[in-house]
């Protein structure tokens, strides 16, 4: 619709995005129950090889496959 | 052997003791035999949505604590054949449910009843527990607001999680059904889709149940909307339980009869 170009993203949209995010990192907490030791203790094994800033731990499910991912920032780029 | 089907939800009020209601009364239309029971130990609801909440005598924890025989708890509704009740007890301990007891009480009535509905309690605490941990068929009502969805998610989880099926490395089945759905907010951009949620939740659908006044109505009257002919929601509740059953039915809850204004709105498209 042309009118869609003048309008903003619609709500439902807003709302799909903001629950999509959400859930990512509820099921991971839901499924590994202790999550922030896990995520503390990767901390300390990656801190012993390079210098971490913070460990992102999310799961997802797509179709029939799970999957935890590991984000290990390192710091800022530069 | 009966098949247990657990009905519900993560957020509250999202329509759980209204669906487990109208499914149970419309399996008994199909002649199946049904028993509907309450789990929210303490907030006893389904007795009045079912129009019986003047012939309890006792109730589910009677049963289990062996105050009285199955028998004399179950309520026979006598507008719809085949369709029985155990209402929940209104004590306010909450952790009166002990396992052992529960899987007792649900084995006997599995010899006795095709379909035993449970009306789960809202939030995740023992009750909730219970009601989901010998479900064969649980089925997950949400809203289409961002609240109840995420609590649905979760329960999903728990789920998983928690049920004796699940433990045994056995699945249970799970559905999701979709409640007050609102088509013009929909097409309009102001309401998560049928296929947003389902995306969302990686379940597939059983039932999509249009908001309608007429459920109020029926809430007042004890009577069940299902029993209403008319009624557009009511033919929805007919369709989830010709589902349960195994069959095909095509989803057509939220086509309107088009009127004067969506025929105009397709000329300009």
């Amino acid at each position: 619709m042309i009118l869609g170009i003048f309008r903003k993203k619609s709500s439902a949209q807003v709302a799909k995005n903001r629950l999509m995010m959400t859930l990512a990192y509820e099921r991971a907490s839901t499924k590994i129950e202790n999550l922030k030791e896990l995520r503390q203790e990767l901390i300390e094994v990656v801190k012993k090889y390079v210098k971490v800033k913070d460990i992102a731990i999310k799961s997802n499910t797509n179709q029939d496959i799970e999957t935890l991912e590991v984000e290990i920032i390192l710091g800022e780029g530069g | 052997m009966g098949k247990i089907v657990t009905i519900t939800s993560g957020k509250g009020g999202v329509g759980k003791s209204t669906t487990t209601a109208n499914l149970a009364t419309g399996l008994a239309l199909m002649g199946k035999q049904v028993i509907a029971i309450d789990f929210d130990i303490g907030l006893r609801n389904l007795d009045m949505l079912l129009g019986l909440e003047n012939r309890i005598v006792y109730d589910v924890v009677d049963v289990m604590e062996g105050r009285c025989n199955l028998s004399q708890a179950i309520i026979k509704d006598k507008r719809s054949r085949g369709l029985h009740f155990l209402p929940a007890s209104q004590t306010k301990d909450k952790s009166v449910l002990d396992k052992d007891k529960v899987e007792k009480l649900l084995g006997s009535l599995k010899e006795k009843f095709d379909y035993i509905l449970i009306d789960s309690p809202a939030g995740i605490e023992s009750g909730f527990e219970h009601a989901i941990y010998l479900a064969d068929t649980a089925l997950i009502v949400t809203t289409p607001d961002v609240s109840a969805v995420r609590d649905a998610d979760r329960v999903i989880g728990i789920i998983d999680a928690k049920s004796k099926k699940a433990q045994q490395g056995q699945e249970v089945e799970k559905f999701v059904i979709i409640n007050r759905v609102k088509p013009q907010l929909v097409e309009r951009g102001d309401m998560l889709s049928v296929d947003d949620i389902l995306q969302i939740l990686a379940l597939p659908l059983i039932g999509l149940l249009p908001d309608d006044e007429e459920i109020i109505r029926a809430t007042n009257l004890g009577e069940p909307v299902i029993l209403n002919p008319k009624s557009k929601v009511g033919e929805a509740f007919k369709n989830i339980a010709r589902r349960l059953e195994g069959e095909e039915v095509p989803f057509k809850e939220l086509e309107e009869k088009e009127g004067f204004f969506s025929r105009l709105k397709r000329l300009f498209k």
